[in-house]
């Protein structure tokens, strides 16, 4: 493992200036690397230009090719999810590359922006953030959707049932949806199941591999950049601290393994996806500023789980005390 | 003239206990994508059910007041020694005398304050709760920031906690049947009132009948204005 660790570090410290710079420092730490080293990536949008020369933004077709193999393969016709009269399916709409899709797990927001009295570009590169706590993976009812110890939040498509929770309890409702594939099909696919949830997965095989995301090594501008979560967190903090920027996904949902970097604050950037980019869809996530982990709130109250049996034996205590001090010789000793 | 069943304490316990587990049902049955796809959200008054928050802390809470209740009963049984619920040597073979004698197949046998049937059924039931409360601590353990099971673990658990759901269902279905049985049907006041028939209990339940009567006396039975007596 530490030969391909090597081999990576000296890999991503070729993919770009920025990504050098960050990298340098992580070299240094390359020593106390071990296998389960959490990792992050920085997403900076002061260097993003959305590949605007491009059809295709070059880490969004980089993601395509890579995970081609990936994308679900439906058998047609798909039926709809009784009693309602829908389904998603997305497989007749595959080239989508502006929103996220079973086929297409990265996108590329091109907003524009007003921020000090001027009308600013700006191209915000878009995927699973990579939670620290994700509540996909905590509420998954069938425990198939996995944080890695390396950092990713992995789903499985073959235990997937396609119900997408996950989407709905991801305060950027990530996850997307294909029907008629997966596991549900072989239970009762009219009445339960919907398909299986994708989303992006760190690249985990090549992570494991001591590569990094395919998409990072694909940007042409250092915008993304990868390594050692504690150097990302620490660069993108004092990135933001020097440069009086803004920094997101350090604290949203409790943190995660990506931290954006902007010198426009987040907040108009989540206004401009509202009002430019969101159609009622699944898909064109916007970015709220401090979003709230559903988990926090149940959290909050696990700790009743150690008062109440503790309140039980007390008050049970209390009760055969009074009972047994007040008894009366002709009761019932079994009633 | 009637006799005291249920104390207090038990219909306490039973009443807690079957309503923090009929809301146990709704909300973790709500844990998994259905309240919305089956219109369940669009009730009146169930307009919260698809709210996978909602339910949770419900869930939360429920199971908060299912352990308080739990553990007192546990400690309860343990203080007073009122095991007459509790299995014992035997009862598999007289459950199967009982049901024989619901076909007219067999003599019922004499019984004590419980069929042996609702001994077997009690143990199932307390047993279906220990392995929900113990699955459902992991669950919550899960669930709480900075933890971190084992995927193994929690697999594990929320399979062995919607097994034991599905057990807990239908042991209770068949607690609700029971009373389709029409000789079931006195002792279901006895649940609210605490009493039953004393006519019903020296009948069906002779052997707990003649027990008390020997141990208090004639008197303690028939006595009908006694504070607190057992008649």
């Amino acid at each position: 493992m530490s030969m391909s660790r090597r081999n990576f570090i000296k890999r991503a410290a070729y993919s770009g200036l920025a990504a050098t710079a960050v990298l340098s420092r992580v070299d240094k730490a390359a020593a106390s690397l071990n296998s389960t080293e959490e990792y992050a990536s920085i997403i900076d949008l002061s260097k993003c230009d959305g590949c605007s020369n491009l059809d295709t933004p070059l880490c969004v077709a980089s993601c395509r090719t890579k995970n081609q193999a990936n994308y679900p393969q439906p058998e047609q016709p798909i039926g709809d999810y009784w009693p309602q009269t829908k389904h998603e399916d997305w497989s007749d709409k595959q080239g989508l590359v502006n929103r996220l899709t079973p086929y297409n797990w990265t996108y590329v927001q091109h907003l524009e922006v007003e921020h000090e009295g001027r009308l600013v570009k700006v191209s915000v590169p878009r995927r699973c953030l990579h939670c620290d706590n994700p509540p996909c993976s905590s509420l998954c009812p069938f425990g198939v959707n996995e944080k890695m110890p390396e950092g990713p939040v992995v789903i499985n498509p073959n235990g997937c049932f396609g119900g997408a929770k996950c989407r709905d309890v991801c305060p950027w409702n990530i996850p997307q949806r294909q029907a008629g594939v997966g596991l549900y099909k072989e239970v009762a696919p009219k009445y339960a199941g919907g398909g299986v949830m994708y989303k992006c997965d760190m690249c985990y095989d090549l992570i494991q591999k001591g590569k990094e995301p395919a998409c990072v090594s694909a940007c042409p501008n250092g915008a993304l950049s990868f390594g050692p979560k504690k150097d990302m967190q620490t660069y993108a903090r004092n990135w933001a601290q020097e440069n009086d920027g803004y920094l997101y996904g350090d604290a949203e949902n409790g943190g995660t393994s990506t931290f954006y970097l902007s010198v426009i604050p987040f907040e108009a950037i989540h206004q401009a996806i509202l009002e430019q980019e969101v159609d009622g869809k699944p898909g064109k996530p916007g970015m709220p500023v401090g979003a709230v982990n559903v988990l926090d709130e149940p959290a909050g109250i696990a700790e009743g789980f150690v008062i109440a049996p503790v309140a039980g034996l007390l008050a049970a205590g209390l009760s055969v005390y009074r009972t047994m001090k007040g008894a009366e010789i002709n009761e019932d000793p079994e009633a | 003239m009637k006799i005291l069943r249920h104390k207090l304490e038990i219909r306490f316990v039973h009443w807690v206990t079957a309503l923090s587990i009929l809301v146990l049902f709704f909300t973790g049955f709500g844990q998994m994508p259905v309240y919305k796809r089956y219109f369940v959200d669009q009730i009146p008054g169930l307009e919260w059910s698809s709210n996978y928050l909602i339910t949770l802390n419900l869930h939360y809470y429920a199971a908060m007041i299912l352990m308080f209740i739990s553990f007192f009963y546990m400690l309860y049984i343990f203080l007073t020694k009122e095991t007459a619920i509790l299995p014992k040597k035997g009862d598999f073979k007289e459950t199967l005398i009982i049901f024989a004698s619901l076909l007219g197949l067999a003599k019922e046998p004499d019984n004590d304050k419980y069929l042996a049937e609702q001994r077997l059924a009690f143990a199932v039931t307390a047993l279906s709760i220990a392995a929900l409360i113990i699955t459902g601590v992991i669950k919550v353990l899960k669930n709480l920031p900075a933890t971190n099971i084992p995927l193994s673990l929690s697999f594990w658990a929320t399979q062995v906690h919607n097994f034991f759901t599905v057990i807990l269902l239908f042991s209770i279905l068949a607690h609700l049947l029971a009373f389709l049985i029409k000789d079931n049907r006195p002792l279901l006041p006895s649940m609210f009132t605490g009493h039953i028939s004393l006519d019903y209990a020296r009948r069906r339940h002779s052997l707990w009948f003649n027990r008390i009567e020997k141990q208090y006396g004639a008197s303690a039975l028939t006595d009908d204005n006694k504070k607190g007596s057992a008649a």
